[in-house]
């Protein structure tokens, strides 16, 4: 298959309404020339209206309905300049209220609304989105059981988030660097990288003040997501239970406290592990110093950097179950691992169901 | 001069020589470099060249025991790691006699405990015997078998690179390690963006982590405490990926298994030798998986498990999903075995001899006490067993019973 594949992307005003990130939007965006102050202008706030509303279905519906009238026996969209201009702007007020659970959210009822659109477009459209996002992908020669075939490494991108079985690429159809596909298999794919963009525009927009309009509109949305999202961050129980810990992570907690050797991968997911139930840095050192002859000023380096102290400032989190399975890692799995995709899930799970426990100091580890 | 010095001479000679060539890496100037210092026994890292010459240079002024490069490009490579800025890296595998079990089963190998100075020989134990202690330190050769082991390994690798990942044999670079193993870059740029989960696809791939050969329709079942499978018909293999792998292993498995092997593989059902003619073409290639009788899906299941293991490849999965990995430089030496990391053409993976062909001190002898040593083979000779001997040996022979800990110049 030719990897630069590319044919000359023509939509239709109605296309670039009802798929509004594609290249083409953008060009047609930048063409009106908007600037962040014209937004809060009188004329514009039907825009706005409009972006409240996308913003606020997904929040309350976990949808985005398209802006859509009747014509004959024919539903269209009812003002395409208002749909295609609302898109960018949803996306910068989502991004004001500087809300991870709001942007999830939104990236996720986008990308699901396209799905149901392209679900019932043709094959061809299909495939010019595709292209569009830059990805390696034909039809199938016409005898084939299957209609696209896509280039594995634009595959892996979107399906490695993906948590089926069927998505692995082991279970793929892959044939001289190509992955074969039906229709519906690309639409979900699609659905994949939508979100991912989408996410991705609220790292990039670097917009330093918001006009006080904006951010008020933000803050209404807050209130909302507040009422409608709930709390899913997730909350550890207060003091650490062993108990709940997941076999993988017990069998490193055991292997560690008996001095034995871990590989980098097992000591990365042990200390990640307990530092994201909660345990500061400073007792994980402790618990490690009491093990064994760890070099105290490398363990405390490492643990602190995890605990995103130090470098960059990240926190790592544990790496999820499927990681820990690649690097034999994973071990003794049981009934709760089998609904889970993550230790850190398992712990949550395991720490509801247990009998209440006695209280104790925190940062300390209840011993079975 | 002691045994440490000898060694330092030859690696000094071999990287001030100016026939030594140290191929350059693709991209150099957005590679991280890093080497061991010989002596020091510390690793200097985040280096950046603006040539192959300038880095040459250094190699031939710091005498480095072991040097390596990233496998990723950077913005700044020689700026500390949250501020490298990553581009992208290449796809890289490495197959290793440590991580594999070898027809050898390793008996050259020697383990200590550190603790109670128990030894053995053989693959080193996770616990000590006596003390029941984890630490040991250990002596390994790379035997024939060892590599041998590893080449099989790499080669089908390399077939699943080709045939199912489509890379031309031209964007593969297979190298021998330089110790007990072999190396496979792919530098295609189809390949730099991947992410770590994306590289945890192609591991799982290669080593046959997650296969499921069962449709949906088909639903497992429990009769009188024996497993059942309801709609056995959708058992059913396409002609892709693994599929086609487990079609193909399946053939060659059956075609040359004799009844014995299979009880070996814990597959008792004589029906497949029995009906080995009709299960080939009627149920391997014909598709038609129920059409044999007194061969259940539970019997398809474990000899698909069976094939699976012999077919997949046993890589190191640290090393290709890591994407700031450090990879030996081809080119340069290998400090437990003064073997040089050298690329050998895809094509010639079965006729390349590491023994001979990675071999970089070609001149000179050196008289050493071997404390003691298997037979082995180097340069297209024999040598050994040595129990506490005098030998005058090939410069090469030398330097590796040393690097390895089997022997001492002998002033």
């Amino acid at each position: 298959m030719n990897r630069n594949l590319s044919i000359e992307s023509v939509f239709t005003k109605s296309d670039l309404a009802k798929y509004p990130f594609l290249k083409e939007t953008a060009r047609y965006l930048s063409s009106l020339d908007l600037q962040i102050e014209d937004l809060t202008s009188s004329g514009m706030s039907q825009i706005l209206d409009r972006a409240m509303e996308r913003v606020t279905s997904a929040i309350v519906d976990f949808m985005v309905r398209p802006l859509i009238g009747v014509q004959g026996n024919k539903y269209i969209i009812k003002d395409l300049q208002k749909e295609i201009i609302s898109f960018p702007v949803a996306v910068m007020l989502v991004s004001a209220t500087d809300n991870s659970l709001i942007k999830k959210r939104y990236a996720l009822a986008e990308a699901k609304q396209v799905t149901s659109e392209l679900n019932s477009e043709s094959k061809e459209l299909v495939l010019k989105i595709a292209l569009d996002f830059g990805w390696r992908i034909a039809f199938t020669p016409s005898d084939s059981a299957f209609e696209f075939i896509l280039y594995f490494s634009d595959f892996l991108q979107n399906a490695s988030h993906l948590h089926d079985v069927k998505w692995k690429l082991i279970n793929s159809k892959l044939s001289e660097g190509n992955v074969y596909l039906n229709k519906h298999d690309v639409v979900r794919l699609l659905q994949e990288e939508i979100k991912r963009r989408i996410e991705k525009r609220f790292v990039t927009i670097s917009i330093d003040k918001y006009p006080p309009e904006i951010s008020e509109l933000a803050d209404k949305l807050k209130v909302l997501a507040a009422e409608n999202i709930g709390q899913t961050e997730t909350e550890f129980p207060k003091v650490v239970i062993q108990e709940a810990f997941p076999p993988c992570i017990n069998a490193l907690y055991n292997a560690a406290s008996k001095n034995h050797h871990l590989p980098h991968i097992g000591r990365f997911a042990l200390t990640a592990f307990l530092v994201n139930i909660g345990m500061s840095p400073e007792s994980v050192t402790e618990l490690f110093r009491s093990f064994s002859d760890y070099n105290e000023r490398l363990t405390q380096y490492q643990v602190e950097h995890i605990a995103g102290e130090r470098g960059s400032g990240t926190k790592y989190t544990c790496p999820q179950c499927s990681i820990l399975q690649t690097h034999n890692v994973c071990k003794n799995r049981d009934d709760i691992c089998k609904r889970i995709y993550h230790p850190l899930k398992y712990y949550k799970i395991k720490s509801e169901i247990l009998p209440q426990n006695l209280p104790e100091k925190p940062d300390q580890v209840t011993k079975k | 001069m002691s045994s440490r010095d000898f060694v330092y001479s030859k690696f000094q000679e071999f990287y001030n020589n100016p026939l030594t060539v140290v191929p350059a890496p693709t991209s150099f100037e957005q590679r991280e470099f890093a080497y061991l210092m010989f002596r020091e026994r510390f690793m200097v890292r985040h280096k950046r060249f603006e040539s192959i010459q300038t880095f040459q240079n250094v190699l031939a002024r710091n005498v480095p025991s072991d040097v390596y490069h990233s496998c990723a490009y950077y913005e700044n490579p020689d700026l500390e790691m949250d501020k490298k800025g990553w581009i992208g890296s290449d796809l890289v595998f490495d197959i290793d006699a440590d991580h594999i079990p070898t027809s050898c089963g390793k008996i050259h190998d020697e383990w200590t405990c550190q603790k109670c100075e128990f030894s053995g020989k053989g693959v080193t134990p996770d616990e000590c015997p006596i003390c029941g202690s984890d630490k040991f330190s250990a002596k390994t050769w790379a035997c024939d078998f060892c590599i041998e082991s590893t080449r099989v390994e790499t080669a089908k690798l390399i077939d699943m690179l080709t045939k199912d990942f489509g890379f031309a044999d031209s964007e593969l670079h297979v190298f021998f390690s330089g110790h007990r193993g072999y190396h496979v870059h792919v530098e295609d740029e189809a390949v730099h963006s991947l992410d770590a989960l994306s590289r945890k696809e192609i591991v799982d791939y290669v080593t046959g982590l997650g296969l499921s050969v069962l449709d949906k329709g088909v639903k497992e079942k429990r009769v009188k405490g024996r497993k059942r499978f309801v709609d056995a018909k959708k058992f059913n293999l396409h002609d892709y990926g693994w599929n086609r792998r487990l079609k193909v292993g399946m053939e060659k498995f059956l075609s040359t298994m004799t009844a014995e092997n299979l009880k070996n593989f814990g597959l008792k059902n004589n029906n497949l030798l029995k009906n080995k003619d009709a299960i080939l073409s009627r149920a391997i290639m014909g598709g038609r998986w129920d059409s044999v009788s007194g061969v259940s899906v539970a019997t398809w299941l474990k000899l698909a498990e069976q094939v699976k293991s012999l077919e997949s490849a046993n890589i190191d999965t640290v090393v290709t999903t890591d994407i700031h990995r450090l990879i030996r430089m081809n080119g340069t030496l290998h400090g437990k075995t003064g073997l040089l990391k050298i690329e050998l053409p895809v094509r010639q993976l079965d006729t390349f001899d590491p023994l001979t062909q990675a071999v970089a001190f070609k001149k000179g002898t050196a008289k050493v006490l071997v404390s003691d040593a298997p037979e082995f083979r180097l340069s297209g000779a024999m040598w050994g067993p040595y129990k506490n001997v005098k030998v005058v040996l090939p410069t090469a022979a030398a330097v590796m019973l040393i690097l390895k800990g089997r022997a001492e110049v002998a002033n």
